[in-house]
């Protein structure tokens, strides 16, 4: 029963939806703030939802409709399943075993591989575009940002989530291995296609990309994956690299900065090309990343 | 040298072509070209550098006449040669001038829906503006065209297909598309992300309003002209109203043109503005577009001060102005211009240094000095590219010789160039405008001006915010004009857009067609178009009189 509750309510499920739309909020707020507007009011993120959940949704006759119903689905869940390993509010994880940051880390990329699957299934030419420049940026962002969530476990010598901040307790590593913290940060831009990395739905060429056709429920449970999987993606940097989460007043203080963070970059950035995407990561991003990587073994090695 | 000498220059090149000339105004030379040497003309002007193909006019003469006169004007600096072509009303013959001038493919595919006059030579004679479904055989310019009678027989026509043409994977932009506020059809083949084909299809807000001047007096005309565009509406206007005043040989008084130029520099900085927020929301850069279009409110609140009106300004009258520069109002126009001069300032270090920007702004779309000639593009997009063209300077009209402007050149022809360009061109307007301020002239704001209007003809050539405006005028005596063409600087620009999205990236396209500045309103001006099956979306006049009428009564 009480696993249940934990899993529908608190502090999965309901929780993590209203607060997956609380830092979209939060998000659309500031961005509107810094670029001069007025901006959403409080509960505008949940009346998105709410309408776009009533709303009829309209299923391509050349798609596969099973599939067409499906990816939403598989999106939500990948990123639901996967904030039950991380230290939401700063509380224990919900499930914990070794190696459990592997598992986080593909079940974030299960969103991403559903939205480049549901603009092959749309069949629509602007969603076939997005689909092909989704899952290039995938190809181009992953490796990097794994390397750089993998930097702390290497430090604390395990890897699984939960030990890694308890032996990490403290420790802000984003001063020791500020790549690796940059890497994660801007990778996670590149997974929530958030400007500059938005050409997989780059409006102004191909109008929403692989989710041009989903229109009412499967919009919204893209939506919702993408918001759940923000707070994820906040909660285990700051976990990570930001000496941990201990309490609820952490969380929001550490998670909101990094908010803060990515908001001000997608204020004042240009969106970059594919190919400039593409560039930046294997040429910049992986590199640095494996710069820390054998400095932190030669580290390791010295102090062992 | 002077327009003397550069008539004097085109007439001997034309000596062995043409069948007499004739000298209407000083600044034109009129050439008759049998249909034969039509193409031997223009080569030998082109041939020697002089001008370029500004547009080309047909002008019905009528059923006594049963002649069609096409029209084709070639202008450097500020002379303007016309070799006049006459063909039979049906079945009339040209050769196809698009391998001399390259935009000549579209002004003729305009000819050949608009006067059935057909063009030898030409690969595509499909419509640009009229509808597919348009009757066959029914020219809306000839002056016994019932255009009424043939929109309604005009009929739907079906969607393009799908999916794959062949091997070619096309990507359509338009007529509804989020990078293109207006609308026009654009259809990129890309092989990945690399864009191997190009094309457009215009006409989807074709007003027909050529047509629809020649039944309106030359008062009513002036309110039509302003409509062509809601941007640059000042622009139509004056260029109008300089046409009628050159027809009628009232000029307008020294207080009457200098308030003119000042609502002209004003539209200019109003129209860079909302252009610089849309080019940059192409390439993606949000921010920009939202506090450019903050900062185009000031420009906006300055206009309605003055003219009472934020976008029609309607300051012009036949003969002068409607609007006094008062001492009141010239204190609001100086402070608001010292903020607009300090976000332009803002906005050339942005567009000059941001990193980011310039990333996706540099080296995009280049043009050389030489291909943007051969091209025969305008305004600041040809500015950008080095090549020094622009009317205000080289034919100054109005009160331009008494406030003269300094041309703002780039070699470097890409985007970032046209974004520096159009910028710069901005704090030039403020310095003219506290200029003008300055030296005001005294005096009336008009003259007294006649219903009708001798008969004669003219060019009137106007540097809108997008580049070079033509309008040529025919008056016949009455008080309605014979013939208006308008010929909007948009669709001379078109022609290097389809050149250089090919071998472009798909995301460099949307800001390379914003980079022109395109303005479909002015470029298409549609007649009503009823698809038939008596279809309740489709509008006609009445419907948005019944509308308006419910509202009001409320």
């Amino acid at each position: 029963m009480r696993a249940l509750i934990n899993l529908l309510f608190f502090p999965g499920g309901l929780f993590l939806i209203l607060l997956a739309l609380a830092y979209e909020w939060a998000d659309r707020k500031l961005l509107a703030r810094f670029e001069n507007r007025i901006g959403p009011r409080w509960f505008q993120t949940v009346a998105d939802i709410v309408k776009l959940l009533v709303k009829e949704e309209i299923t391509p006759a050349t798609s596969h409709p099973i599939l067409f119903g499906v990816l939403p689905v598989v999106a939500m869940t990948g990123a639901l399943t996967a904030a039950l390993y991380v230290p939401l509010l700063g509380m224990r994880p919900a499930l914990s075993f070794n190696g459990d940051l592997i598992v986080t880390l593909y079940l974030l990329s299960l969103l991403t591989m559903a939205v480049g699957m549901a603009g092959w299934n749309s069949t629509s030419r602007f969603t076939m575009m997005g689909a092909t420049r989704a899952l290039t940026q995938l190809f181009s962002y992953e490796a990097p940002f794994m390397l750089a969530l993998l930097g702390p476990a290497v430090v604390a010598q395990s890897w699984q989530i939960n030990q890694i901040v308890a032996n990490n307790r403290g420790v802000w590593l984003l001063l020791t291995q500020p790549f690796g913290f940059a890497v994660a940060l801007i990778g996670l831009m590149g997974k929530l296609e958030m400007p500059p990395f938005d050409a997989p739905k780059a409006k102004t060429e191909i109008v929403a990309g692989a989710l041009t056709e989903y229109s009412g429920r499967g919009l919204g449970l893209f939506h919702l994956g993408k918001g759940i999987e923000l707070v994820v993606g906040l909660t285990l940097i700051a976990a990570l690299y930001m000496g941990g989460i201990a309490n609820p007043v952490e969380f929001f203080g550490k998670t909101l900065l990094l908010l803060v963070v990515l908001t001000s970059l997608h204020a004042i950035l240009t969106r970059l090309r594919i190919d400039q995407t593409v560039g930046l990561w294997w040429r910049y991003g992986a590199l640095v990343v494996l710069l820390q990587w054998l400095a932190l073994i030669v580290w390791k090695g010295v102090t062992a | 040298m002077s327009a003397e000498e550069l008539l004097k220059k085109a007439e001997s090149l034309l000596s062995g072509v043409g069948q007499g000339t004739t000298r209407p105004e000083p600044n034109r030379l009129d050439v008759v070209v049998p249909a034969s040497d039509l193409v031997a003309a223009a080569t030998a002007l082109r041939g020697a550098d002089w001008g370029y193909l500004s547009t080309l006019t047909g002008v019905d003469l009528g059923k006594d006449a049963n002649e069609i006169e096409v029209l084709y004007h070639v202008c450097e600096r500020d002379a303007v040669t016309t070799l006049r072509v006459r063909v039979p009303r049906a079945g009339g013959t040209v050769p196809s001038l698009h391998t001399v001038h390259p935009n000549a493919m579209l002004f003729e595919r305009e000819l050949i829906e608009m006067f059935g006059v057909t063009v030898t030579g030409l690969a595509d004679t499909s419509h640009l503006f009229l509808p597919d479904g348009w009757p066959e055989g029914t020219y809306p310019l000839l002056k016994d065209t019932d255009v009424r009678a043939a929109a309604a027989k005009t009929t739907g026509s079906e969607p393009p297909e799908m999916g794959r043409h062949g091997d070619r994977f096309i990507v359509p932009v338009g007529p509804q598309h989020p990078a293109l506020k207006e609308p026009g059809h654009f259809e990129f083949a890309v092989d990945g992300e690399r864009v191997t084909g190009a094309t457009v299809r215009l006409g989807y807000v074709h007003r027909g309003i050529e047509r629809a001047a020649e039944n309106q007096t030359y008062t009513q005309n002036l309110y039509l002209t302003e409509r062509v565009c809601g941007i640059c509406s000042h622009s139509h206007a004056n260029a109008y109203v300089n046409g009628v005043e050159q027809l009628a040989k009232i000029p307008a008084p020294p207080r009457a043109q200098a308030i003119r130029q000042l609502v002209a520099c004003l539209e200019r900085i109003h129209s860079h503005l909302l252009w610089l927020g849309v080019a940059a929301y192409e390439a993606g850069f949000d921010t920009l577009l939202m506090y450019s279009w903050r900062d185009r409110e000031i420009v906006m609140d300055i206009l309605e001060q003055l003219t009472g009106n934020r976008v029609n300004y309607s300051a012009n009258i036949l003969g002068g102005v409607k609007y006094d520069v008062t001492a009141a109002i010239a204190p609001v126009i100086r402070r608001g211009l010292d903020k607009l001069e300090e976000r332009a300032k803002h906005y050339l270090h942005v567009v000059t240094a941001d990193t980011s920007f310039l990333s996706r702004a540099q080296g995009i779309g280049v043009t050389s000095k030489e291909e943007a000639a051969s091209l025969e593009m305008l305004g600041p997009t040809l500015r950008a590219a080095g090549v020094a063209r622009d009317v205000r300077i080289d034919a100054p009209y109005g009160s331009y010789k008494q406030f003269p402007v300094t041309m703002v050149l780039d070699s470097a022809g890409d985007l970032a160039a046209r974004f520096k360009v159009r910028v710069l061109e901005m704090l030039e307007s403020i310095r003219v405008i506290r200029v003008i301020l300055d030296g005001l002239p005294e005096g009336t704001l008009s003259v007294k001006f006649p219903r009708r209007i001798p008969a004669g003809e003219t060019i009137s050539r106007f540097e809108a915010p997008r580049g070079e405006l033509f309008y040529y005028l025919k008056s016949n005596g009455t008080d309605k004009p014979e013939r208006v063409k308008i010929r909007t600087p948009t669709i001379c620009n078109w022609i290097y857009v389809l050149t250089k999205a090919v071998g472009a990236q798909m995301a460099d396209v949307p800001p390379l067609l914003a980079s022109i500045d395109p303005c479909f309103s002015c470029n298409d001006r549609m007649i009503v178009v009823n698809r038939g099956g008596g279809d309740r979306r489709i509008w006609t006049r009445e419907n948005p009189q019944r509308l308006a009428g419910a509202q009001t009564r409320r």
